[in-house]
């Protein structure tokens, strides 16, 4: 109890000192909210082009205008919640490796896994959170409303999301998490933010665009092998329910997103453990 | 009671060998050649509680990479360890609280932020309770005058204003194990002289163990009676800072002032001579050979005054570094595979 009390206040003393030195530098910390939330909202323009051209994406998918507008603002909830405690902490892992100033991380009393993940907030990321909430709001209004089967939402469906958005954050995070811990073998290793690009690429579609012909085998390496497929995928479908009122995701889907987060967690456990063994510091 | 104890303790690792030129660029996408290093051999050691031990070694002789292997942050090649009965390397937290490790050149503090909201970060990791801490950093801050600067970023204090800071963030938790590294490096005199003056009080009230890497004499006389020699990753000393002198120099200088008129020429038959500035003269001179040569030098020469001195001690040690070094490049030599060399 004692210890779960420690690490609560040692994570809120990073997030407090993190928004401290944000607000030190607040004409940048004002850019990167604009420049974030003036991407997003070019994102829903360009799916606004889309969906002119066509009603659904995927045929029989039921993935209409406003029921994907749900996906993309769980996409962007999730993003945002990833580089707002992860991505800078991940891409700052790297670098403390290389320059060998993990070692003060390694004295500590505390997990470094811990210690390491959680020392910065990016708090201007959280600005796509709240833009997020909105096309949710917006999108899920449109389809309560509708004049045919307009959406239930039950409260129970809104606690599944919130678990299952969580599931996606640890996800993505353990996937970070393992590649920034290889630097330790690699002595360096920028590819994080690329590697983030490609993955969210995948991972923000509805799956079933992968059914045929060469999606196939992307849906089954993206499914089961980096599961990041399910991180969008299956809270959003709890949501926006495209086959409304049939139901929209099977048991298995959401039985394996959640056998998915257990051993993504625990691979990226092992594989930080094993890396930390191997960490040979740097010059003094 | 021994609070350090090191067996036959080793590290090597493997170093990439970057080729000159963008052949060799091209060649080493596929084929890396890697060099082993011997950071430290396999030394034996040990440490009473309350003792302050200067590490003395040129640079990469192993002083760092020890200081590491004992804060857990490496983990040995081979060889045993355990400081307050822990092995270090098992990284567990009832070891880390007791210790704490200050590196002169590199830097824990949030850079952006006043320090001390890094001393409350550290006040929660390791869980220290309010009051103590309150009176811990009020106390420190005295001490190092420093109370003053607590709300300025820690990237607008001076280099002596911020090793202040890191030695009270390391001290918060009031470890009983203290290991510094180069904690006074590129600092002027005037900070040096502080620092010094700080842990030498700190160490005596508290009665804690230190162990210390430096490259200043001057902070090693000042504070340790103990010193350990180590190049080439071996121990070649341990002992007390004048013990150096006796055991690694077998010479003595000896400074003549000669009375008016006297030729200070042919002095080389009493022993090497340093230097010759008429009157004054100085001769290095065998140290079992200096009670004969004085008498000789006082029934040649009317002299008016006369000293006879240890070799200062900077020379002393970096002649032991250097014959460290020609040993070790002799066993490197030895060790290279026959063949046309």
């Amino acid at each position: 109890m004692r210890m779960s009390r420690s690490y609560l206040q040692v994570l809120l003393t990073f997030a407090r000192n993190s928004f401290v030195r944000d607000t030190m530098f607040r004409t940048n910390f004002v850019l990167e909210c604009v420049s974030s939330v003036s991407w997003t909202l070019m994102n829903v323009g360009f799916y606004l082009i889309v969906f002119h051209y066509t009603p659904l994406i995927g045929p029989e998918s039921g993935w209409g205008k406003h029921q994907f507008f749900v996906f993309l603002g769980t996409t962007w909830l999730i993003n945002s919640l990833v580089q707002t405690f992860f991505m800078t902490n991940a891409d700052d892992y790297s670098e403390l490796i290389r320059t060998g100033n993990l070692d003060f991380a390694l004295l500590k009393p505390i997990d470094t896994q811990f210690l390491v993940s959680f020392q910065k907030v990016d708090w201007s990321a959280l600005s796509n959170f709240f833009a997020g909430l909105i096309l949710l709001a917006v999108s899920l209004g449109h389809l309560c409303t509708r004049p045919e089967h307009p959406l239930v939402i039950t409260p129970w469906a809104v606690a599944l999301y919130v678990v299952y958005v969580l599931c996606g954050v640890a996800i993505l995070y353990s996937l970070m998490i393992a590649l920034a811990s290889t630097s330790i073998w690699l002595g360096r290793n920028q590819t994080l933010y690329d590697f983030w690009f490609y993955i969210t690429n995948f991972a923000r579609y509805p799956m079933e665009i992968y059914n045929r012909g060469w999606g196939v085998p992307l849906w089954v390496l993206f499914t089961f092998v980096v599961p990041v497929l399910v991180v969008v995928n299956v809270p959003a479908r709890i949501l926006a329910q495209p086959l409304y009122p049939e139901r929209s995701l099977g048991w298995p889907l959401a039985a394996f997103a959640l056998a998915a987060t257990v051993a993504s967690l625990a691979a990226s456990r092992w594989v930080f453990q094993r890396a930390l063994r191997s960490y040979r510091s740097a010059s003094s | 009671m021994a609070i350090i104890e090191l067996q036959q303790l080793s590290k090597s690792y493997w170093v990439y060998q970057k080729r000159e030129g963008v052949r060799a660029s091209l060649r080493s996408l596929f084929r890396r050649d890697y060099r082993a290093v011997h950071a430290v051999r396999g030394i034996d050691l040990t440490v009473e509680q309350g003792e302050f031990v200067a590490f003395l070694g040129p640079n990469g002789a192993g002083k760092t990479t020890t200081l590491k292997l004992l804060s857990g942050v490496l983990t040995p090649t081979a060889g045993q360890a355990r400081v307050m009965q822990h092995v270090p390397w098992k990284r567990e937290n009832a070891y880390r609280r007791r210790f704490a490790l200050v590196m002169g050149q590199k830097n824990q503090l949030w850079w952006d932020l006043p320090a001390q909201e890094s001393f409350r970060l550290h006040q929660h990791i390791y869980r220290i309770d309010r009051a103590q801490f309150r009176q811990t950093l009020d106390e420190l801050t005295v001490l190092l005058g420093v109370t003053k600067l607590l709300q300025q970023p820690v990237r607008e204090l001076s280099l002596g204003e911020r090793m202040k800071m890191e030695l009270i963030a390391a001290l918060l938790h009031s470890p009983e194990v203290l290991f510094l590294d180069e904690p006074t490096i590129g600092l002027d005199v005037v900070a040096q002289h502080n620092i010094q003056r700080f842990l030498k009080y700190y160490q005596q009230k508290r009665r804690i163990t230190i162990l210390l890497t430096s490259h200043y004499m001057k902070d090693v006389s000042a504070l340790c009676k103990r010193v350990v020699i180590i190049a080439d990753g071996r121990i070649h000393y341990d002992g007390s800072l004048s013990g150096i002198v006796d055991r690694f120099s077998g010479h003595k200088i000896v400074t003549l002032q000669l009375a008016e008129g006297q030729d200070p020429t042919h002095l080389d038959r009493f022993g090497s001579v340093v230097e010759v500035e008429p009157p004054k003269a100085r001769l290095r001179v065998e140290r079992r050979r200096v009670p004969a040569v004085m008498a000789a030098l006082l029934n040649a020469y009317a002299v008016e005054d006369v000293a006879v001195e240890d070799p200062p001690l900077e020379e002393v040690i970096a002649e032991v570094f250097l014959q460290a070094d020609d040993a070790a490049a002799a066993a490197a030599t030895a060790a290279l595979p026959a063949g046309p060399r």
